[in-house]
């Protein structure tokens, strides 16, 4: 056998990528049963995973796809309907098939069984079938394990067992020629002189003159004996091209007992993947597809790992770059500074490019959710209409692996407690259809990702009453609470309205997981709502974590990095601006109390000899949500672009430092996490 | 050239001083050998983490080594160096008073920690070596730099 490891990575990611196909042409066929190129999406992408399983060896995988692919095959010809029963069969074979391909990827021998749903497809071709044609039907009833059923004369058998007793094997080898193909005899031809080779042909039907005569429609048999196994043979006959099937199944000897054949296993049919030649054959189902193609162009597949490593280096070129830059401004050497300002140019250049390079389309992570919102709402006797805008957005890599799962817990937020129950809806006068919509958008240097549902809306009241009753807040925080305030208190740890806790969601560790999660990410999470209107979930992200603006600032001696996108602006203040309510330091900025933290305090700051006796004082007003403060520092010593680092592990959990800088001079600068620091 | 080659029982150790003791670590674990730069205090870290250090673009924590093993201080002089030493994937600076030799040692001469029962918590420490007059003492860097364990934040 082949060695197929190195294949191995190749093969989960495209079966990942085919599955995910599956889901969403399903989905779509589902809506729209007689459309044929989205079947025919749905038996390509069916057929690659069969392809290329049984290629692996997978043959759980290639079995139950096989048999996918029958059923579909009877749905593209028109002699079955894809009725719910089918779509939801399919789809549970989608589910199967994923679980199938990640019992592989976690290398664990699968106790998956597929029987059942193997049984079920055979059932439904079979039930459904009886309008096809002959041909059709026969096509179907090939199944693995079948055994050949050419009958032998004796002399042929007497070589068969001759042959067994030299430990060779007599091989039935199905062939089918792919439609339209032109010369058939040539390519039967091809096929006898292949088996030739590999061992000794004693029969074909039709034989071999008729054969050359092309008296036959598209298939033929061969018995070929030979020392190879059944997967050599098969593979020998479909190197050759218009190939479309190649069985190979042991040949059973009249008195050979059916259960303990010595032969080596059966396997199945596998078609030969050709797109470009099947393209070229049936060009009506394919055009959407081949357009498809056409659009993403060409593309390499990158390991992510080559890219973060790529973009290291492009970030040490930047902290390179800014070291030159500041020799050339101490030096004052004009001819530095030019060039500087040359490379200033191709860096950014280059750096923009990484950062497109990693770049990935949200429709990655939002193409798995029609499938999720399409059960949940069955699961819980709802009608939604999943909307989906932007998905052409891009954003980082990294964020988009994130981001999943907040999004998947926002989802089933809105579908379980949002939306209502068809009646309900009615009884208050809206469409009885729900509506979700999940949109991104650029804003500025963020993303923005919204889910906004025509539910129920969250309950100001009741999300205090529950607050309260959950002792998160005093009755009298709540009272002085306005309803934008209280709605907000869904992000707290422990909280959880449903009335009754479902699978869905409602165990009260959505929310905060989720705003957890999107703060670690630099992004963050609000959500207004209506009652009776619905509510709306945002959330801001940053383009990328890798490489941002900042605003350096110094306190004493050291030297502190604000990612721009919290700070809101810097103000000077004297220190009798500063107020004192209730023991902390405030200053009213246009009308806002607004805290203030002494950075020197917060982060142990020694004393610097020279005691600032300043009259002016220096705040950085920052925010995170709709929540603001104002960070007084020495000194501002300006914007810069910054590499983000990480401090490694020893001094992981530092929760005010977001990371570390190395600046112009190979100083390292410490970033603050603004969301710790003012909390 | 002369190649020297070493039988299977011999270690090679990178010695350097803290106060007037010699200490060693094994030279398998040593990257690098700086002299002392510019070092970036980080807040809210026990008090022997010194700061962190730009390594060729890489910023790498630097832990005092006097301070973690409670020997008394001193000030920085011309010779001090940080010992750049690998752990478990982890790279971490150590600053020392002087980095004085390599040398090679035989397995057989490496006593068990316990026969000094000195100023600095047995397990530290890994083993004594002793060589003509000399009393090397090597370090136990796993427990030193404290991988596994979570860095307790003040």
């Amino acid at each position: 056998m082949m060695d197929t490891n190195q294949y191995m990575g190749m093969f989960l990611e495209e079966s990942r990528e085919h599955l995910q196909t599956l889901n969403s042409c399903v989905l779509d066929l589902e809506n729209d049963p007689e459309n044929l190129s989205v079947l025919s999406e749905i038996f390509r992408s069916a057929h690659t995973i069969k392809g290329m399983s049984a290629t692996m060896g997978f043959t759980t995988i290639a079995e139950l796809t096989h048999e996918m692919e029958n059923i579909l095959d009877l749905l593209r010809k028109g002699q079955l309907k894809a009725s719910h029963d089918i779509i939801d069969t399919i789809f549970r074979c989608v589910d199967t098939l994923e679980q199938l391909v990640e019992s592989v990827a976690s290398n664990n021998e699968s106790s998956i069984d597929s029987k059942p749903l193997i049984i079920k497809l055979k059932a439904l071709a079979k039930g459904e079938a009886v309008l096809s044609t002959p041909v059709k039907a026969e096509a179907v009833s090939i199944a693995p394990g079948a055994s050949s059923s050419i009958e032998l004369s004796d002399t042929e058998i007497a070589v068969i067992k001759k042959a067994r007793d030299q430990g060779m094997q007599a091989y039935e080898v199905q062939v089918s020629l792919r439609e339209g193909c032109l010369l058939k005899s040539a390519r039967s031809y091809m096929v006898m002189n292949a088996l030739d080779e590999i061992g000794e042909v004693i029969k074909s039907i039709p034989a071999v003159e008729e054969l050359e005569k092309e008296n036959f429609s598209l298939n033929f048999q061969v018995i070929v004996i030979s020392g190879s196994e059944a997967e050599k043979i098969q593979h020998t006959v479909l190197s050759i091209s218009e190939i479309d099937q190649a069985v190979v199944l042991p040949c059973i000897l009249p008195n050979d007992a059916t259960g303990e054949i010595i032969a080596p296993k059966s396997i199945e049919p596998m078609k030969k993947d050709d797109e470009a030649e099947r393209a070229g054959n049936v060009l009506v189902h394919t055009q959407t597809t081949v357009e498809k193609k056409n659009k993403s162009g060409q593309s390499v597949r990158v390991d992510i790992d080559k890219l973060d490593t790529l973009l290291n280096l492009v970030g040490e070129l930047v902290i390179n770059k800014t070291r030159l830059e500041q020799i050339g401004l101490t030096h004052k050497l004009t001819d530095l500074v030019e060039t500087i300002e040359q490379m200033d140019r191709v860096t950014t250049d280059l750096q923009a490019v990484v950062m497109k390079v990693r770049m990935v389309p949200v429709g990655q992570v939002f193409n798995r959710f029609p499938r999720m919102v399409r059960d949940l709402s069955r699961d819980l006797n709802k009608e939604i209409n999943l909307i989906i805008q932007g998905e052409e957005t891009e954003l980082d890599r990294t964020v988009i692996d994130e981001i999943g799962d907040p999004l998947v817990h926002l989802l089933r937020n809105s579908i379980d407690h949002g939306i209502e129950h068809p009646n309900e809806r009615e009884e208050k006068g809206k469409n009885p259809i729900g509506e979700i919509r999940l949109i991104a958008r650029h804003e500025g240097n963020n993303v923005i990702i919204m889910v906004e549902d025509d539910g129920k809306g969250i309950n100001a009241d009741i999300i205090k009453r529950k607050a309260v009753e959950k002792g998160l807040i005093s009755q009298g925080e709540a009272d002085a609470m306005d309803a934008n305030e209280a709605v907000r208190l869904v992000f707290l740890p422990g909280f959880s309205t449903a009335a009754v806790v479902t699978d869905v969601s409602g165990r009260g560790v959505g929310m905060d997981a989720v705003k957890n999660k999107i703060e670690s990410l630099g992004g963050m999470v609000d959500v207004e709502t209506k009652v009776n209107e619905g509510s709306k979930f945002k959330i801001r992200l940053p383009l990328t974590l890798a490489i941002i603006q900042a605003l350096l600032v110094k306190v004493s001696e050291e030297i502190y990095a604000i990612p721009l996108g919290s700070i809101d602006s810097t103000i000077n203040i004297i220190p009798s601006d500063i107020k004192t309510v209730q023991n902390k330091e405030v200053i009213l900025l246009r009308g806002q109390i607004i805290p203030i933290v002494r950075l020197a305090d917060v982060l142990n700051i020694p004393d610097s000899d020279n005691q600032h006796t300043e009259e002016e004082l220096f705040v950085v007003i920052v925010h995170i949500g709709e929540q603001r403060a104002g960070i007084i520092v020495d000194n501002l010593i300006g914007q810069q672009e910054i590499v983000i680092k990480s401090l490694g592990k020893l001094l992981a959990g530092i929760k005010i430092i977001a990371g570390a800088t190395i600046l112009g001079n190979g100083q390292v600068a410490l970033i603050l996490d603004i969301g710790s620091l003012i909390q | 050239m002369l190649e020297k080659s070493y039988a299977s029982s011999e270690v090679q150790l990178v010695v350097f001083k803290l106060g007037k003791e010699e200490y060693s670590v094994s030279i398998l674990q040593v990257q690098e050998i700086k002299r002392i730069t510019d070092i970036t205090r980080v807040p809210h870290t026990p008090d022997y983490i010194k700061g962190v250090i730009n390594l060729r673009g890489s910023v790498l924590p630097v832990i005092d080594l006097k301070k973690r093993l409670n020997l008394p201080q001193q000030v920085l002089t011309e010779d001090t160096r940080i010992i750049i030493v690998k752990v478990d994937e982890l790279s971490v600076g150590m600053i020392v008073d002087a980095v004085s030799e390599v040398m090679t040692i035989d397995q057989e001469n490496i006593d068990s920690p316990d026969v000094v029962a000195g100023s600095v918590a047995a397990s530290y420490l890994s083993g004594v070596g002793k060589l003509d007059n000399r009393l090397l003492i090597l370090l136990n860097l796993e427990e030193i730099i404290g991988v596994g364990q979570e860095t307790k934040v003040v």
